[in-house]
């Protein structure tokens, strides 16, 4: 699976997205890269564009609100950003899915959630109605929802949240999509549930061989699923890599917060010892430091740090940071003191 | 669904009952004795004894209430004492005038001002949303009375399109009956399609940013589908409840637009009954427009739980 030559299912390349009435784009310059069968988790903290990076990837970003400024989003190689509207809606829910974060509000209270999962499949597949009832039936069979056949003529109301979740997976992945986006899909959900629906993604996905864009802010979750991780910080891919490499080395000043934060995985990080906090909050569009992002609040900063926008660099192969001070051993010193 | 129709019926009921007793004593808080009247210039003590006796005015109030509640529920209204003639029979030759006036003016509304509202709320920020605002507003604004005369002198003075007052029975001559109506429908519909209009539009807009709407769209629907399908029919449910009040209220009848285009309807009715203190008469309107406006609630309640499946899971 590591040869170079396979065609990304989903590559952003250098992707920017600015927003009307924002001085600077939200989203600068983000490269991402999924091949099939893999899981790349998107993570970050709230407002740092993971959902806006995996809406404009579907084309669901509202037209008007938002523009594309830079980048290509190559889904299989076909660059996205040039489809027009009609071809991004059969793209849609057909080769390329999502499931959002809130099964609570996500499916219409007024239609029965079989007709739902069913509208998917003949929207994509020239099938009858009574074929279309059949898919969602072995969809609903496949994301194992109890006594599925009862369940078809059900409506949203009536289930609980990580039923609901269930029908949003199976509408998803009804049309075997070559992506799947998740985003933040166990967040709303309680904890023992979390974990089913977890699990009930890596089997599918592996079934399907779909590659699947997790978009979390739960470094859980990530451990839990993800091949790869991409993190974000305010508009920016800080660093990526394998997901053990993030875990074991991380090498942004971010990422290594982030990763104190966690109580569980706080003792994995080198010279961590309690919980860490990162001081301060995200900067806001109008009050972007000029050179990396993060330098409001990190505590390696330097007056380096602002002169530029930090470039790439490959810590070991596939492993990329985008900080000028990596590797960060040689700097643990002054940061603790 | 039907315990729900049932419960709903049964509650129906007692507020039935209440707009009864409130008709009822509205002729008992008169001033003056209808049994002097009745009497004439003697007042035979003899008479008015015997006339008491007759009209069961000896009896308690609330024995009253029940005869007259009796007859009532047997049809029977009283006569009127202008004309003579029973109320029932006004009312049931007045009653399909006032019906079609609403059914029209509703189905003018409903016609013009949904969809101005999905339109608006889709094409929000755009020049087709505050061209649609600026001609609610207007048709807010413009009174009625106004607008019926404009259209009067346009439309039958100058165009001679359509007869500029008048009635005719759609049984007798449907198209006649039609042309008739057409204009005071458009002056009693105009406001209603522009609150229509005003109310379909947050409905939508609300409806719009909806998770569901964004689930839809991630289907891959076309967005007119999602806007027909998916967003509409929640968006008009809020929008049922609105059109029932509305309706209801035209049943009550128009007074003005009724006067301006001659029609024979509830409204024209009742002021000439009010004029003419023809009591009779003014209770039964009064009492046949209540039980419609319950009425029509009562449907658009079921409608409403019918259309809305959550409302189902408390039945």
């Amino acid at each position: 699976m590591t040869s170079e030559d396979v065609i990304p299912t989903l590559e952003l390349r250098e992707v920017s997205i600015r927003f009307r009435s924002q001085p600077v784009d939200l989203i600068d310059r983000v490269s991402l890269s999924i091949r099939p069968g893999r899981t790349l988790a998107l993570v970050g903290e709230s407002g740092c564009g993971k959902s806006v990076t995996s809406l404009a990837t579907m084309g669901l970003l509202p037209r008007k609100a938002a523009t594309v400024t830079h980048g290509q989003v190559l889904f299989r190689g076909e660059n996205l950003i040039d489809k027009t509207t009609t071809q991004m809606e059969a793209l849609r829910g057909n080769r390329m899915a999502m499931i959002f974060q809130e099964p609570m509000t996500s499916l219409n209270p007024v239609f029965t959630i079989g007709d739902q999962v069913a509208e998917a499949v003949r929207r994509h597949r020239n099938c009858t109605k009574a074929e279309a009832r059949a898919r969602a039936l072995e969809m609903f069979e496949l994301v194992r929802m109890p006594a599925a056949a009862k369940r078809l003529d059900d409506y949203p109301h009536q289930l609980s949240g990580g039923m609901r979740q269930r029908v949003m997976i199976a509408m998803a992945l009804a049309n075997d999509p070559e992506l799947l986006i998740a985003d933040e899909p166990t967040t709303a959900l309680d904890v023992t549930i979390q974990a089913q629906i977890l699990e009930l993604m890596r089997d599918l996905l592996k079934e399907t061989g779909a590659a699947m864009l997790m978009i979390t802010h739960d470094l859980g979750v990530v451990a839990e699923i993800a091949d790869d991780v991409a993190v974000m910080y305010a508009g920016r891919v800080v660093e990526s890599g394998p997901v053990d490499a993030i875990f074991n080395d991380p090498q942004h000043p971010y990422t290594l917060g982030l990763m104190g934060s966690m109580p569980a995985l706080a003792g994995r990080v080198q010279g961590a010892s309690r919980l860490m906090t990162i001081p301060g909050s995200v900067p806001v569009p109008e009050a972007m430091p000029p050179g990396c992002r993060f330098a409001t609040r990190c505590p390696f900063v330097s007056s380096e740090c602002d002169a530029a926008r930090p470039s790439e660099r490959e810590v070991v192969p596939g492993h990329r940071v985008a900080c000028i001070k990596a590797p960060l051993e040689t700097h643990f010193a002054q940061g603790a003191a | 669904m039907l315990r729900y129709i049932t419960n709903r019926v049964l509650v129906a009921i007692p507020t039935l009952l209440l707009v009864s007793i409130f008709v009822f004593m509205l002729q008992k808080l008169l001033p003056g004795d209808p049994i002097l009247v009745l009497a004439g210039e003697n007042r035979d003590p003899e008479t008015i004894a015997m006339l008491r006796e007759l009209y069961r005015m000896n009896d308690p109030l609330i024995m009253q209430y029940l005869y007259w509640l009796g007859d009532v529920l047997r049809g029977n209204l009283g006569i009127s004492l202008r004309t003579g003639l029973p109320v029932t029979e006004l009312i049931l030759q007045k009653l399909p005038v006032t019906l079609q006036l609403a059914v029209m003016s509703m189905i003018f509304a409903i016609v013009i001002g949904v969809p101005a509202g999905v339109m608006s709320a889709v094409k929000k920020g755009t020049f087709w949303d505050y061209l649609a605002n600026f001609i609610a507003l207007s048709g807010l604004s413009v009174p009625n009375f106004w607008l019926g005369i404009m259209l009067i002198l346009l439309v039958s003075v100058n165009l001679g399109w359509l007869p500029a007052s008048g009635y005719e029975s759609p049984w007798v001559d449907p198209v006649r009956s039609f042309q008739t109506m057409l204009m005071p429908s458009i002056v009693l519909g105009t406001a209603l399609a522009a609150t229509l209009m005003r109310h379909t539009r947050s409905s939508m807009l609300g409806v719009l940013q909806a998770d569901y709407v964004r689930t839809a769209r991630a289907k891959g629907l076309r967005e007119k589908t999602v806007i027909r399908y998916h967003a509409f029919r929640n968006a008009l449910l809020p929008i049922i409840t609105l059109s029932a009040v509305m309706f209801g209220e035209l049943l009550a009848g128009a007074v003005l637009t009724e006067q301006i285009f001659t029609i024979p309807g509830f409204g024209k009715m009742i002021v000439d009954a009010v004029f003419n203190r023809d009591y009779a008469v003014v209770q039964g309107v009064v009492l046949v427009t209540a039980t419609g406006f319950i009425v029509i609630n009562l449907l658009a309640d079921i409608l409403y739980v019918l259309l809305n499946p959550r409302m189902r899971a408390n039945l």
